[in-house]
């Protein structure tokens, strides 16, 4: 840590584990109820069940890219933050506003589109959040005026996210272009705005982590993320195949999407050499599990699971399958879960002042969730591949295949225990590591 | 290359393809009206869209093939069961579909029902590039009865069978749903054919537990055929 007002990333951090952990426990009540008749469907119904679940991931991955931001303005600035205060009402701004969604879904109030379930008034009040964070970031960075690459492609990619977020408040008659749009903000979120910061913060975190020079971790980040963006922005056209679009999209969505693993790929690779041709040593090494094995979980998750279906000829067949649910789970989890994480080790001994303390405890539980994603993933890909077949192709109806699938979202529901296992152990080693006794 | 051209690559592609993009989303806003059929978005069918985000029915099921896969996808709904039943399912999912999983009966008014259903019926003839393809049971059997209508009774029989989604929850020759009996051999256990029809219009004429949705609203020609078919199945 070079700058005393770094430390506003700190609650960020800490709420952002805490929504994790919550998170996780929503998803197994979630993958229970496909498995067992169920027992809450008047107190706690599978749509309320997976709006929380599939909220908490985005509200808990966006407190970790604010704090991650919070972290590294200061330092690529090399002044002291703006105003510590905005970032802390902010933080309660943002703390409140996810709160008061989760509590409205277990009422049963929802604006009724997914991921953008938040009711209109919580909504305006992230979007108040955002300009403040937005606000406060820029004015950090114009007291020095060091527009570092990072720093460039970090803040393009926030502004990028506040902007395609508008385009999912408002009610359109039309459920297809409601739709149309709804991808504006998720596929330009995923595929768009959270790679640049995603693809930033990689590239700060690997800088320090192994004193590369900065040209060619930069030079690298702006090809990746430029690669990203070209072939991102019109791979959008992989959801246009089906919901009223014209069938142009077939080629201009095809094309681009299959294009898209390429950029993840470099930047596995870029990775991997920056780390072999270091120049420090890497004391970190919790650190750098998350960033080499997260970067290599992006290709797989997001890149070749993302590949496996986005060709038309494939996807008429397993659109809206569990194929899409096993996709979204490896894909979050690899690309953006993964680098949270690796930000949050990376930073918290810097934020608590430590020099040396035990890292096996977070090595472990780095091995436990890789493990227990892959193989979740694994199972909801067999569980839609049964799904494909005797649902879409053969044509027997939805409710007998989700019986053949059961033995699938068994073993999901045990992959997911495994993961729940390594990211309990993560969030006692967050709140544990370093402390008296712990320091080897 | 310098850091500088890269950058100016980055950015200048960056324009050039967010530029593409903008123009083919402008065409298909363009399209899209006609391609789903913006002249008969009434609005009781926006009531019904409201209706359905209030409900967020979209964690549950798929729509376009976007939502919660825990249920079916409503995308083509209306093709396949009539603005009645969905009514009736809508109002007491359970008792009109009895399935081990179990969709809640929700607080809606019949105004919100009606919406709902208008809804759903606009929604399937949105033009989505013939999306979700026709499966080879459901395309098999619209064949077997055109080749034979009218000719031999009972020949629309499976055709019928497949349309009102009795394999939902009946399985003939192992293929089907296990919610109700297996009618592979039902012709043997209720040879009668008119039994078969007053069955047919009311399950609970003949079984008292029965949980079947009655069929009564099927026209009497269709009743005959699906009974005929269903005695021949010995």
């Amino acid at each position: 840590m070079t700058h005393a007002t770094q430390r506003e990333a700190y609650p960020y951090f800490v709420l952002a584990v805490l929504l994790f952990g919550l998170q996780l426990i929503f998803g197994i009540l979630t993958i229970a109820k496909y498995i067992w008749p169920d027992p809450l469907l008047y107190v706690l119904p599978f749509n309320q069940s997976r709006a929380i679940h599939i909220n908490l991931l985005v509200f808990w991955l966006l407190l970790g890219f604010m704090g991650g931001t919070y972290y590294m303005i200061p330092e690529e600035s090399e002044t002291e933050l703006f105003s510590p205060l905005i970032a802390r009402i902010q933080f309660w701004l943002i703390a409140a506003a996810g709160v008061a969604s989760i509590v409205s879904y277990l009422l049963g109030y929802s604006w009724g589109m997914p991921f953008l379930e938040q009711p209109t008034a919580f909504k305006a009040v992230i979007v108040v959040a955002a300009l403040m964070f937005l606000y406060n970031v820029f004015r950090t960075v114009l007291k020095t005026g060091k527009w570092t690459a990072i720093q460039g492609v970090l803040l393009g990619g926030m502004v990028f996210l506040a902007v395609m977020f508008l385009f999912g408040i408002v009610f359109m008659k039309n459920l297809a272009t409601q739709y149309f749009f709804w991808w504006w903000v998720i596929h330009l979120w995923v595929e768009g705005a959270w790679e640049l910061i995603a693809g930033a913060i990689l590239a700060f975190v690997l800088l320090k982590l192994t004193g590369i020079d900065r040209p060619i971790i930069e030079k690298w980040l702006y090809i990746e993320v430029g690669l990203v963006l070209f072939t991102g922005i019109v791979g959008t056209g992989h959801h246009y195949y089906w919901i009223g679009t014209p069938a142009y999209w077939y080629w201009w969505g095809g094309i681009f999407s299959a294009l898209e693993p390429l950029p993840i790929l470099f930047m596995v690779l870029d990775t991997m050499r920056h780390v072999r041709e270091k120049k420090l040593v890497i004391k970190n090494r919790v650190a750098l599990h998350w960033a080499v094995g997260g970067a290599w979980f992006h290709f797989v998750g997001a890149g070749v699971w993302g590949f496996g279906h986005t060709l038309p000829q494939i996807n008429v067949w397993t659109h809206g399958t569990q194929i899409t649910a096993a996709h979204g789970h490896m894909a979050f989890f690899g690309a953006y879960a993964t680098l949270n994480l690796m930000m949050i080790y990376f930073t918290l001994p810097k934020l608590r002042g430590w020099e040396d303390y035990s890292q096996s405890r977070g090595i472990a539980a780095f091995w436990i969730m890789i493990s227990g994603m892959l193989l979740m993933g694994l199972a909801l890909t067999v569980s839609g591949i049964v799904q494909t077949y005797f649902n879409r192709i053969i044509g027997i109806d939805f409710l007998t295949t989700q019986e053949y699938m059961r033995l699938w979202f068994e073993v999901a529901l045990a992959s997911a225990a495994l993961f729940a296992a390594g990211a309990y152990i993560f969030i006692y080693d967050f709140f544990k590591a370093g402390r008296a006794g712990a320091r080897t | 290359m310098t850091q500088a051209s890269i950058r100016n690559i980055f950015i200048g592609g960056t324009v050039f393809f967010s530029l593409l993009f903008l123009y083919l989303s402008y065409d298909s806003l363009r399209q899209m009206p006609l391609r789903t059929n913006e002249a008969t978005l009434t609005p009781q069918v926006v009531a019904g869209k409201h209706a359905w985000q209030k409900y967020n029915c979209n964690d549950c099921h798929t729509i376009l093939g976007i939502g919660g896969y825990y249920a079916p996808d409503i995308t083509k709904v209306a093709t396949y069961r009539d603005a009645d039943w969905l009514g009736r399912f809508l109002k007491d999912p359970e008792g009109v579909w009895a399935a081990k999983r179990r969709m809640p009966k929700l607080p809606m008014s019949d105004a919100e029902v009606g919406d709902l259903v208008a809804f759903m019926g606009w929604v399937s003839k949105i033009d989505t590039n013939d999306w979700p393809r026709k499966p080879m049971l459901a395309a098999g059997a619209p064949a077997v009865s055109s080749q034979a209508q009218g000719r031999v009774p009972g020949s629309e029989g499976p055709m019928l069978f497949a349309r009102n989604g009795c394999q939902g929850c009946h399985k003939i020759n192992g293929v089907g749903g296990a919610i109700g009996p297996d009618l592979t051999h039902v012709g043997s256990r209720l040879p009668d054919k008119q039994a078969q029809i007053s069955h047919l219009r009311d399950p609970r004429s003949i079984h008292p537990q029965s949980s079947m949705p009655a069929f009564g609203k099927m026209s009497e020609h269709d009743l005959e055929e699906l009974a005929e078919y269903l005695v021949s199945l010995k």
